[in-house]
């Protein structure tokens, strides 16, 4: 059963993408992340345009982390303020960040740079991951005491200090802002949400207590993916609300059944094994970049 | 229902005064509607020529169809390996390129007329030329010509029949259209060309609309008429599936 996509100008089976969706979903729902690092390249891979697969999967990413927003609501382990500067700082990413991906549009490099970003990104967070856990899971095996965390680092020597009762912490509010900016680009141009960036920075860098990272990170996920989706429909028509709902509808059916799978599987084991995925993914990249093209040649209907 | 269509041609043809030959031809439908379950279809060009035919005049005459899209422009890149990677490098904007062009014939075109000839009424996929070149050196913009239209019959989209005229008779003919899925919407035309010993005797246009209808158009248009309302509807509704799932969620675990 064939679907037009009305925004990607392609037919697509709508099984295939109920089934991306949910494979997606599965995964985030194991992992606890969102899981746009993987439906993009999946869905340029399946032959959507790269731009409208960007877009469209910022709005999976809404609908993704609406649903895991809720449920950490529900515990009351968000930082609300934390959150609300971050944001701050994730509208403007967004912004710039699709200003820029407009202009590598309009120059023809807007898939390299897709492609080139995913292999940095995935390729070095991958790496840290896998070597992170093996070495948890070795020592594991003969326990030895963790060094004890430095309270203070250098982002308490900044300006502009701001109290965030949740999170018990005092801090600049610069360092949350940045780290916000950053997020927003990386959502409008790589189409990815960025827990896998925030989560480890709000624990190792800002240091707040690891029970709302989470629910904070997710609320953040929720208004940059909004705002990045309706700056893209605005800027470059590439939001396929088509794909847009067989994608959700299956990330959300998937996402309940990672949650339980993940239940089953050793924490570390986990990680180990989102590392090689996220490391699968970069190589998979890596691979179509240097590849010699089956045509150096390419066609673009209009004057982008 | 087809076969009644030809009858009236073949009565229409056979009522026609017979002051030498002449052409008459249709389309099977002339819109086709991009619905939600559109994977491509066939249109069928058909005809008659209005003659006295024989055996013997038959075999001197050809007919060539013609379907093209709207006009568009393709930006056409060339990539080159810098360091180990496989960048955009040159681009070439050719300017009034046919979206669509399908083009059967009754036999190889270069057997039915001269290149000048051929030229002149752009038929074949070596005579689909733009209106206009972003580049003024016609050898630098070559062989981005080419690729582009390389590119389009790989995308099904450009494509040449050397046999697609089929003949019922000595005055019915057909020719079937294939229309792929992934064609662009507007006015396209079909040119039925009536040849004999080489040169053009008489030539018909018949006006296709592609249309998309129902849900897909209106999205299409919603999102680039109000793209903000739009971008904002795709947000609301992401966020109530998302906040809605997690109901369903709470419900079963």
């Amino acid at each position: 059963m064939e679907i037009y996509l009305p925004i990607a100008e392609m037919s697509a089976r709508w099984l295939v993408l109920l089934g991306m969706g949910a494979t997606v979903g599965f995964l985030s729902g194991m992992f606890g992340v969102g899981g746009g690092f993987l439906l993009t390249p999946l869905l340029i891979f399946y032959g959507v345009p790269a731009e409208v697969a960007v877009a469209t999967t910022a709005s999976h990413l809404t609908a993704s982390s609406m649903a895991g927003a809720v449920a950490q609501w529900r515990r009351r382990v968000i930082d609300f303020r934390m959150a609300g500067v971050m944001l701050a700082g994730g509208l403007a990413g967004a912004w710039m960040g699709v200003q820029l991906f407009a202009w590598l549009r309009k120059l023809g490099q807007a898939d390299l740079v897709i492609a080139a970003g995913y292999v940095i990104l995935l390729g070095s967070i991958g790496g840290l991951m896998l070597n992170e856990s093996l070495r948890a899971l070795r020592a594991a095996k003969s326990p030895t005491p963790p060094p004890p965390a430095d309270r203070h680092n250098w982002i308490h020597g900044l300006p502009l200090k701001m109290r965030f009762r949740t999170s018990r912490l005092y801090i600049s509010v610069i360092p949350p802002l940045v780290l916000g900016v950053i997020v927003g680009i990386l959502s409008s141009i790589l189409g990815v949400g960025g827990g896998f960036v925030i989560v480890p920075a709000m624990i190792y860098l800002l240091r707040m207590p690891a029970s709302v990272v989470v629910g904070t990170s997710l609320v953040q996920i929720v208004f940059v993916t909004a705002m990045t989706t309706i700056l893209h429909s605005v800027s470059d028509f590439s939001v396929d609300a088509m794909l847009a709902f067989f994608l959700i509808l299956g990330g959300v059916i998937g996402a309940q059944y990672g949650v339980r799978a993940a239940a089953k599987i050793q924490g570390e084991m986990l990680r180990v094994m989102l590392a090689l995925l996220v490391l699968g993914v970069a190589l998979r990249l890596l691979y179509g970049l240097v590849i010699s093209p089956r045509d150096i040649y390419s066609l673009t209907v209009g004057t982008p | 229902m087809k076969h009644a269509v030809f009858a009236c041609i073949a009565l229409c043809a056979l009522a026609a005064p017979a002051e030498g030959e002449d052409l008459v031809s249709g389309l099977s439908q002339d819109q086709i509607q991009i619905t939600s379950n559109y994977a491509g279809t066939d249109i069928v060009v058909f005809g008659a020529i209005e003659s006295p035919a024989s055996a013997e005049t038959a075999s001197a005459r050809d007919v060539v169809v013609v379907v093209r899209g709207p006009d568009t422009a393709f930006a056409v890149r060339r990539k080159a390996r810098i360091g180990r990677i496989w960048i955009n490098r040159d681009k070439i904007t050719l300017y009034g390129m046919p979206s669509y062009y399908f083009l059967a014939s009754t036999r190889p075109l270069t057997t039915i007329a001269s290149a000048e000839t051929l030229q002149r009424y752009q038929l074949g996929l070596a005579n689909v030329t733009p209106k206009g070149e972003s580049t003024r050196s016609i050898r630098k913009g070559a062989p981005f010509r080419e690729a582009a239209i390389r590119i389009r019959e790989r995308q099904k989209l450009y494509a040449q029949a050397p046999a697609g005229v089929e003949f019922l008779g000595y005055s019915l003919f057909r020719v079937r259209v294939p229309v792929p899925a992934n064609v662009a919407t507007g006015e396209y035309t079909a040119q039925v060309f009536l040849f004999r010993d080489g040169s053009v005797v008489s030539a018909q246009t018949t006006p296709l609309f592609v249309d998309q209808i129902g849900l897909e158009r209106r999205l299409f248009n919603f999102a680039h008429d109000r793209p903000f309302a739009y971008g904002l509807a795709t947000v609301l509704v992401a966020m109530l599936l998302g906040w809605g799932s997690s109901f369903l969620f709470r419900r079963q675990a």
